[in-house]
């Protein structure tokens, strides 16, 4: 028998890698390090595998649009993206949930549903108001 | 390095083409045949000893690949060597400088580039969605993102940090507009006033928000056309095919990349690449800023123009709005920018517009712009190409006289 308890199950995240030779933190994940040009494996066969490290919390709204001009598949009548800054300095662009953005307000970041494909629900960035 | 002469140009009308019963090759064809006729080689057309062609969507919109050899075939100008470049929207310069590469290396002695799209053939929400396919695949199409909406957030980051108003914004829009009035290939050729776009308490009707703060006419549209040059090494021996036209000087070419994701950049709203380019492109050309006549600036989203008219050392870093409320960069202005109608007004058939840049250079060089929209004696035109969210942008210069 196969006990599936096992297996962690899958987590609503979005990560960060740290580069395992000088610690630099990155997103998204890049083949060689921006800063000592260590290299990466995605697979870790070849060379050691970049620490994940969840990139969540607390961030600062840089710039946001509301966006009317959206691709196929999304059917909504507007989107409000965004660019935020974490406390760690990493940036990120993403969905916001606040229907009157600021620029240079706190939000927290969370992970959700950001697209529907065929087969794959894609999960990304979800920016929103502090609790 | 050899010397490269544009000797001949051509131009199909920008705008909505999908109707016609044309495909994309068909529509590059006719370019490239108005620049043989140009440079009056129709007949010795077997002269060219390579093809670049510059487009974007062939692949994804018009299930077309092997575009290059395609061309060729039509026109028949077998065995010309031949290639397809895709920068994205900034393929039709790329497509000049891997050209004029090619030349200047001694390999060839001719080089017909074209650049051409046909996009309108599909349905708005797919042609943005085509478009979206240059950001990253992971950190921003998948949310939706898309390059109208890097344009809101871009205009609404300068407009907090430089002070640049709605109304200003609009002001560029009606100044590119009044020039494609006058230019007959433009897309939208209706005369555009500020009382209509902006001044209008039904302005959110009249020029509704694309992506806040772009709104419709802070905007370029989604246009089919195309453009082609053609070019020869100073020294070689054919360019006694090219006694029709007055040679222009290619003096300068530059190009840069900078990070994949926007949110990568120490500041998002410097455009690293922009500069770069540009200063790679006046170093070859032994110029700087203040040597150009006139320029054609990649205005997708009107804030552009301005922030590619500072990073190119044109204004001062969040100054350009001053010159615009002065009228300095229209046609009659001491700088023009976007004789042509820009992006905005001429259209954005993406592959196409390095190369219709690059046109318009010429154009207004040989002093053959229509009436009311021809620089005075102008010597040197610039032009910048704005591949992905400036991630990849390929300046050209163009000069009236070979400078060194």
């Amino acid at each position: 028998m196969i006990d599936f308890n096992v297996y962690k199950p899958k987590k609503n995240e979005v990560y960060a890698y740290k580069c395992p030779e000088c610690g630099t933190l990155d997103y998204p994940a890049p083949m060689i390090c921006r800063k000592c040009g260590a290299r990466r494996d995605p697979s870790g066969v070849y060379f050691s595998s970049w620490e994940k490290i969840p990139l969540k919390g607390k961030c600062k709204l840089l710039t946001w649009s509301r966006v009317y001009a959206l691709p196929e598949g999304f059917l909504e009548k507007y989107l409000i993206f965004g660019i935020v800054e974490f406390e760690n300095g990493l940036r990120a662009s993403g969905r916001l949930l606040v229907d009157k953005p600021q620029i240079g307000m706190n939000l927290v970041a969370k992970v959700g549903l950001v697209r529907e494909k065929v087969d794959e629900d894609v999960l990304g960035f979800m920016f929103d108001k502090e609790d | 390095m050899r010397k490269v002469y544009i000797v001949g140009i051509g131009h199909t009308n920008f705008g909505n083409l999908s109707e016609l019963d044309l495909d994309l090759v068909d529509i590059m064809a006719f370019a490239s045949t108005e620049a043989m006729d140009d440079a009056g080689i129709r007949k010795n057309r077997k002269i060219v000893d390579q093809v670049i062609v510059a487009n974007m969507g062939g692949g994804i919109i018009n299930h077309q690949t092997g575009i290059a050899s395609s061309l060729v075939s039509r026109l028949d100008l077998e065995p010309a060597m031949a290639e397809l470049i895709e920068n994205g929207p900034a393929s039709g310069a790329s497509a000049i400088k891997m050209g004029f590469a090619c030349i200047a290396s001694g390999m060839v002695d001719v080089v017909m580039v074209t650049g051409g799209e046909l996009m309108r053939t599909v349905s708005g929400w797919e042609g943005t969605d085509f478009i979206s396919t240059l950001l990253h695949p992971e950190a921003e199409y998948n949310y939706g993102l898309t390059l109208p909406a890097f344009g809101g957030m871009f205009t609404r980051l300068y407009m907090e940090r430089y002070g640049l108003t709605d109304r200003e914004l609009a002001m560029v829009a009606v100044k590119n507009h009044e020039n494609a009035t006058k230019n007959p290939y433009a897309h939208v050729i209706t005369p555009c006033t500020l009382e209509a776009i902006f001044d209008n308490p039904d302005v959110d009707t009249v020029n509704p928000y694309i992506a806040e703060p772009v709104r419709l006419y802070s905007t370029c549209p989604v246009s089919d056309g195309a453009a082609s040059v053609i070019m020869c090494a100073m020294d070689s021996p054919k360019m006694g095919y090219f006694k029709k036209k007055e040679p222009i000087v290619i003096s300068g070419v530059g190009s840069a990349t900078d990070t994949h994701c926007v949110h990568q950049r120490e500041d998002p709203l410097r455009l690293k690449a922009v500069q770069l380019s540009a200063e790679r492109a006046y170093k070859m050309a032994g110029l700087s800023a203040k040597d150009i006549s006139f320029a054609e600036l990649h205005d997708a989203f009107l804030v552009l123009e301005l922030a590619i008219s500072e990073e190119i050392g044109f204004f001062k870093i969040g100054a350009s709005k001053e010159a615009v409320v002065k009228g300095v960069t229209r046609i009659n202005g001491s700088l023009p920018i976007n004789t042509s109608g820009g992006l905005k007004a001429k259209g954005h058939p993406v592959g196409a517009t390095g190369v219709s840049q690059v046109y318009e250079l010429v154009k207004q060089l040989r002093g053959e712009a229509e009436k009311g929209r021809q620089v005075k004696n102008p010597k040197h035109g610039m032009a910048v190409n704005f591949g992905g969210f400036g991630n990849n942008v390929v300046t050209t210069i163009c000069s009236k006289e070979c400078k060194k």
